[in-house]
């Protein structure tokens, strides 16, 4: 008994961390089945048991947890494969959902087409029935027209049925009605209650969430379904827990309930990743990224707490649930160079993917990409790429970079693979200033963490473009989200809408505790249900607060004593701080009025935490790993220049050397340019300095 | 020796830098300004110029204000001559010196290098309040620039880093609200941000390398623009269209004249023998035309090329004085933006035969309602800009439908539609309908996009409406292309709590609205592109079961039979209809 298993499931490759007591890991990659998800999982776990020399079926019941990440239903989304799905929604606003508040993202762009809604407008059904802005019940539910409307929705062969009335943030009673009538005469029917996944003002956001977790509530649970039927053959003892894009897990039948919880889940485990990374630093605000294929993804961590946001999209529709910020652009080791009609480089976003990949994967790419760059420019081994089970061809790809983009540009091939190099390098940094230095924080002040099986080679010199003088790659780099997920804790999030002023301290707040109790309770409900004991639940409330007449609202933290005592100011007297440490200016002198709009309960079940396997210091001197050198290029220099090699495998706890060097393992490579230093921490993380 | 070429990798990354610091000059000011036209419908533009006031990168959320600073930067060169100094901040709104809109006012921050002027930052925004006779700013009885606007030709506001007290304090004695003082504070932090920004690239490049890579950023533009001209045949090509009431004289209508003539990799723009300009305010100042000229243009070629002032080297504009296109002294001028779609539709007429498979048919025509009053649940005043009822369709293209709710095309779905929920909780207004309207959209092989109907009741009392517009008359239905058809006419009606009916005019101000009466807009939808009958039958039969065609103009605009009851195609019946239209 003992191991823990997380798993990534990505669009390539499914990722493995295994755990074992004492904190030993072991790290392996299955590519992916995108049909079935669950045999790249239950192939990978096999291969796991092959590695630690257990029968298969022993090893699956000595698991004790597996944490799960999946794409499942994001892919389901942006594929145009969703549950088909029903809309019930009030009288005279059946298009709110289609609309998107008729943003068009491209301006200049009129061949640019809306993304087609979940709901088609046939199957968006009015119903007779109003609530005000207040909650007062206008005209009660006409249950005639709900009925003809689960008419439709039987002839129509719906999967799901999603149910949003104007207003149910503030009365769900309506809504409440219809969802008894729903559930009663289509009991085979996923149904989505907007006032049960997001009681939340804002009618677009909130239909266009519950109309995504309509969406995705089938696909997830017939995904998980699958995943248990094959671990209980196999008589998986052990807990599942599935990574949701709050940065928290949950046991499968909480995100059954809301499977949109899942759908911005893909990085969500990067921030936890971190925070473990650097546990021998005892550092708790940093940077992390993580440069995969196709995409890379930033976040940023300060004080232990990522940054979390309600205003994420699912190709373009809101999806309101609380997720982690993090930014995600199309940059990655398969980002396809190019060259504009005005003679200017660029860099992706469009990618040469898995298949048929970058041009040295020789299977047929004959575009240049950014690993064809880095291997032209010595920074990768065309022979131990991925441990050498893909050979690179050279050759092809400095035939891709000389033809499509050193001869227009009239430069010879280094040059070229170096401007590659330099503007993708700058992208990434781009969208790391966009979570710190447009979010009031100076990059400078953190350390980067660079994952991602290409990360660790652009890794110093991202960092150099923002500032930035203290790099680390993790030990798991490849596999970076996957350690991540071993380290989360149960997490649930609870929105009720309370429009109104703030009272004045002491004043009546009778309906804000009643709010609390209600979200308290059914948090309680839940983390039980999970098995977790009262002692490791943690509950914390917030509220999200604006000055009287402004559009946006500020989410701040109500310390459970002010809860106790009903003191308001005191949470005011935050709110003024928090909005000008945000914006630069508070309002605390005019004395404005400070409105209410939503009050929010997280909900957290700690888990045990794997031990991190902390290694013994070794010599300084990483001169057993030494491999050999190789010519590869040097920036400073603007040549090539030869490189000592290391196996970055063999060099461990207080191993230092100087750049410029090349630490390659067998899923990444580390680039230490001239002038930094590199050294290995305890936990097995290199750290660059200069 | 061998002339020195700029390296082609550095100023890709000087473009995404610069691009960089305007995007973070506009978070600032979404961040830190107070009244919701900046903050929710972001209707303001931050930029970076050259010494010379050139344009070199620019981060705009609504497309009208593209070039509506380079105009103005210009003119505050000509004005201060070499008394600009390091700390100066200059404040600018004048429509009669190169500003687009009385009620957008920018702040213009130069950046030197040592002695040595180099650049300027600048940031524009649309003011609450801009002093005049009316508050907000849009005044249909205006006859003169004085009753619109308080005029501010350039003026120090800040010299050598001292803030000018009594400057300041002229302003803002003349202008309503106290938050546009406050959001002129934001602008020029949103400067000062873009000068840091601006002083790092020097630190890194180097003053004289800088300036060399920027020299090769404009003409990389330039040269992507004369290539995309250099695709159109040449030839003069004549487009015209109509403006409809000038706020004065009912029945009145302005025609916009316009010859496109393509020479090689140039193109001039002439809208000589233009209507003359107007007694009220339907008049444009010359960089609003300018900028609706270029927004329009901007959509006909490639989306991806950087917008710096390269690309305005090879587009001349004529633009005689005296036309309402470009008024003289001291005409009024505030509904100038909205002669967009006018001129808009000039453009796609003229380029038809050019560029056919690049423009689109008409867009719905702007009709906005801008609502004040008092609202008795906080007893306090409202106002309100509706911008959910006012969004109509956009015209059809080739391989796309026009898109459904877009809105006016100075905008181009930058701007949003309130929610639902936030607008009742903000305004004493009670919704009864947001929905799209039916037929609305022009048919075509490609279908212009949906309108939408709205309906609430204004429970606000003693309100104001002040409608500022077109669109209404049967003419100014956005127009169909290539045998396509035009698309709905907007309307609005008001109807009072005695049951009497009122139509309101595109220009006008009703005044005492009681509370209770009933609030209609139709916002139209765009025109249709290519034959209706060639439009596949299943993209028809899917818009009729969608309930956004009906049954009857299906077989009417587009030869398709389907029976209304059932929504089921009667195939051979349609294929009689369209067997005889061929």
């Amino acid at each position: 008994m003992g191991f823990k298993i997380g798993i990534d499931v990505g669009g390539t490759f499914t990722d493995f961390l295994l755990m074992a007591r004492g904190g030993r890991t072991s790290v392996h990659k299955e590519l992916s089945t995108p049909a079935d998800p669950s045999n790249a999982v239950m192939a990978g776990l096999a291969a796991l048991a092959q590695r630690q020399s257990i029968p298969f079926e022993r090893f699956v019941r000595e698991i004790e947890r597996i944490v799960h990440g999946t794409t499942v239903t994001t892919n389901a989304v942006l594929t145009g494969n969703a549950a088909r799905t029903g809309l019930l929604t009030t009288r005279g606003f059946r298009d709110a959902l289609q609309m998107r508040r008729g943003v068009r993202e491209e301006m200049y762009d009129n061949r640019y087409h809306p993304p087609a809604p979940i709901v088609p407008r046939y199957l968006r059904l009015p119903v007779t029935e109003r609530v005000d802005a207040g909650g007062a019940i206008v005209a009660p539910l006409a249950a005639a027209d709900v009925a003809a409307a689960i008419e439709r929705f039987r002839s129509g062969g719906v999967e799901a049925v999603a149910i949003c009335f104007l207003h149910s943030h503030a009365n769900r009673r309506n809504e409440a009605e219809a969802a008894r009538l729903v559930r009663e005469a289509l009991p085979e029917v996923y149904v989505s209650v907007s006032s049960e996944v997001l009681p939340q003002v804002r009618f677009y956001e909130r239909t266009s969430t519950t109309v995504l977790n309509a969406g995705v509530g089938p696909i997830l649970s017939r995904y998980l379904r699958s995943l248990t039927r094959k671990l209980d053959e196999l008589r998986y003892r052990g807990t599942l827990l599935i990574m949701q894009s709050n940065g928290g897990v949950a046991s499968p039948q909480a995100v059954a309930r809301l499977a949109a919880m899942t759908l911005l889940s893909g990085p969500a485990a990067a921030p936890a990743a971190g925070l473990a990374c650097m546990a021998a630093q005892r550092e708790r605000s940093f940077i992390t990224v993580d440069m995969g294929g196709t995409s890379f993804d930033a976040a940023l961590v300060r004080n232990g707490a990522p940054a979390v946001t309600t205003s994420g999209t699912v190709n373009r529709y809101a999806l309101a649930l609380p997720s982690m910020e993090i930014n995600t652009v199309g940059a990655g080791g398969g980002s396809i160079a190019w060259i504009d009609d005005g003679g200017l480089l660029h860099m992706g976003p469009q990618s040469a993917g898995a298949d048929p990949g970058p041009a040295c994967y020789g299977r047929g790419g004959v575009e240049p990409t950014c690993t064809d760059a880095n291997l032209v420019l010595g920074y990768l081994c065309a022979e131990f790429f991925a441990g050498g089970r893909i050979r690179l061809d050279v050759r092809a790809a400095e035939r891709a970079i000389r033809d499509r983009i050193a001869k227009p540009l009239g430069m010879d091939i280094v040059e070229a693979a170096h401007g590659m190099y330099h503007v993708i390098n700058v992208n990434m940094a781009s969208a790391i200033r966009e979570i710190s230095v447009q979010k009031g924080y100076d990059p400078r002040e953190f350390p980067l963490i660079c994952a991602g099986g290409a990360g660790p080679i652009h890794g110093a010199a991202i960092a150099a473009e923002l500032g930035i003088r203290r790099i680390l790659m993790p030990r798991e780099s490849s596999i970076f989200c996957a350690s991540g997920m071993l380290r989360t804790d149960l997490k649930h999030d609870y929105v009720r809408s309370c429009a109104g002023a703030l009272p004045a301290g002491g004043g009546d707040s009778g309906r804000i505790h009643e709010l609390l109790r209600e979200m308290q309770a059914e948090a309680r409900v839940t983390l039980k249900g999970e098995g977790i004991a009262l002692r490791r639940q943690r509950l914390r409330c917030s509220m999200d607060l604006r000055y009287l007449g402004q559009y946006h609202e500020v989410n701040v933290e109500v310390p459970e004593q002010a809860v106790r005592k009903s003191d308001w100011n005191a949470v005011r007297r935050r709110f003024h701080e928090q909005h000008d440490r945000l914006y630069g200016y508070s309002l605390r002198e005019e004395g404005t009025t400070v409105e209410l709009l939503n009050l929010r309960l997280g909900a957290i079940g700690l888990t045990a935490k794997p031990r991190l396997e902390r290694r013994a210091r070794a010599s300084a001197s990483p001169r057993h790993a030494l491999k050999g050198t190789r010519l590869a290029y040097l920036p400073g220099d603007r040549k090539f220049g030869k490189v000592p090699v290391y196996d970055g495998d063999r060099l461990g706890h207080g191993n230092r050397l100087a750049g410029p060097a090349i630490l390659e393992s067998v899923n990444t490579s580390i680039v230490v340019p001239t002038g930094y230093r590199a050294e290995y921490d305890a936990l097995g993380n290199c750290i660059l300095t200069t | 020796m061998k002339k020195t070429k700029p390296d082609p990798i550095q100023v890709s990354v000087l473009q995404r830098r610069l691009k960089s610091i305007t995007e973070e000059m506009g978070l600032t000011l979404l961040r830190t300004t107070r009244s919701p036209i900046l903050n929710e419908a972001r209707d303001f533009v931050t930029g970076l110029y050259d010494a010379k006031g050139q344009m070199l990168e620019q981060t705009e959320y609504i497309p009208v204000l593209a070039f509506a600073l380079q105009p103005a930067c210009e003119n505050v060169l000509r004005f201060f001559g070499d008394d600009i100094h390091p700390g100066d901040v200059i404040l600018h709104n004048d429509v009669f010196s190169g500003g687009n809109q009385n009620n957008d006012v920018a702040v213009f921050k130069p950046i030197f290098h040592g002695r040595k002027l180099v650049a300027w930052a600048a940031c524009k925004g649309h003011q609450a309040d801009i002093g005049g006779a009316v508050r907000g700013g849009y005044n249909p009885e205006a006859r003169e620039v004085w009753q619109e606007a308080l005029r501010i030709p350039a003026v120090k506001i800040h010299e050598r880093g001292k803030l000018r007290r009594d400057v300041w304090n002229l302003i803002f004695a003349n202008i309503r609200l106290r938050i546009v003082e406050e959001d002129i504070k934001a602008q020029i932090g949103g400067c000062t941000v873009g000068e840091r920004g601006f002083k790092q690239l020097i630190a890194r490049f180097g003053e004289r390398k800088l300036a060399g890579l920027i020299g090769h950023l404009f003409d990389s533009a330039e040269k992507m623009v004369r290539k995309e001209i250099q695709a159109i045949p040449d030839g003069l090509y004549r487009g015209e269209s109509w403006a409809f009431y000038d706020g004065v004289t009912d029945g009145t209508k302005m025609k916009i004249n316009l010859a496109v003539t393509i020479r090689g990799e140039a193109v001039t723009f002439d809208f000589s023998g233009s209507s003359a300009q107007t007694p009220g305010f339907v008049n444009a100042p010359y960089s609003a035309t300018a900028s609706a000229l270029l927004l329009t243009f901007l959509m006909l070629i490639k989306p991806d090329i950087p917008h710096n002032a390269g690309i305005l080297r090879p587009i001349r504009i004529v633009n005689p004085e005296g036309s309402f296109l470009n008024a003289r002294f001291p005409a009024a001028t505030t509904f100038g933006n909205s002669i967009t779609g006018p001129t808009s539709d000039a453009i796609f007429r003229a380029f038809s035969l050019a560029l056919p498979k690049m423009v689109t048919a008409g867009w719905n025509r702007f009709l906005g309602f801008a609502v004040s009053g008092h609202d008795p649940r906080h007893n306090a005043p409202y106002v309100d800009i509706l911008f959910l009822s006012l969004k109509g369709g956009s015209g059809g293209t080739w391989m796309a439908d026009g898109y459904d709710h877009i809105g006016l095309i100075n905008c181009a779905g930058g701007i949003l539609a309130q929610d639902y929920e936030m607008f009742e909780i903000h305004d004493p207004h009670f919704l009864i309908k947001h929905e799209y309207l039916t037929d609305s959209a022009g048919a075509g092989r490609w279908r212009g996009g949906l309108g939408v109907e709205t309906e609430f009741v204004m429970r606000g009392e003693d309100a104001t409406g002040v409608a500022f517009g077109d669109g209404v008359e049967e003419e100014a239905r956005a127009f169909g292309f290539f045998g396509g058809k035009p698309g709905w006419k907007n309307a609005i009606t008001l109807k009072f709590p005695d049951g009497k009916e009122r139509p309101v005019k595109t220009k006008e101000i009703v005044r005492g609205i009681p509370a209770g009466t009933v609030f209609r807009q139709l916002a139209g939808g765009g025109g249709g592109y290519g034959e209706p009958f060639e439009r596949p039958i299943d993209r028809v039969l899917e818009d009729v079961r969608n309930g956004v065609i009906s049954a009857e103009a299906a077989r009417r605009d587009y030869g398709v039979a389907i029976d209304p009851d059932s929504l089921v195609l009667q195939k051979d019946a349609t294929e009689a209809i369209r067997k005889a239209k061929a």
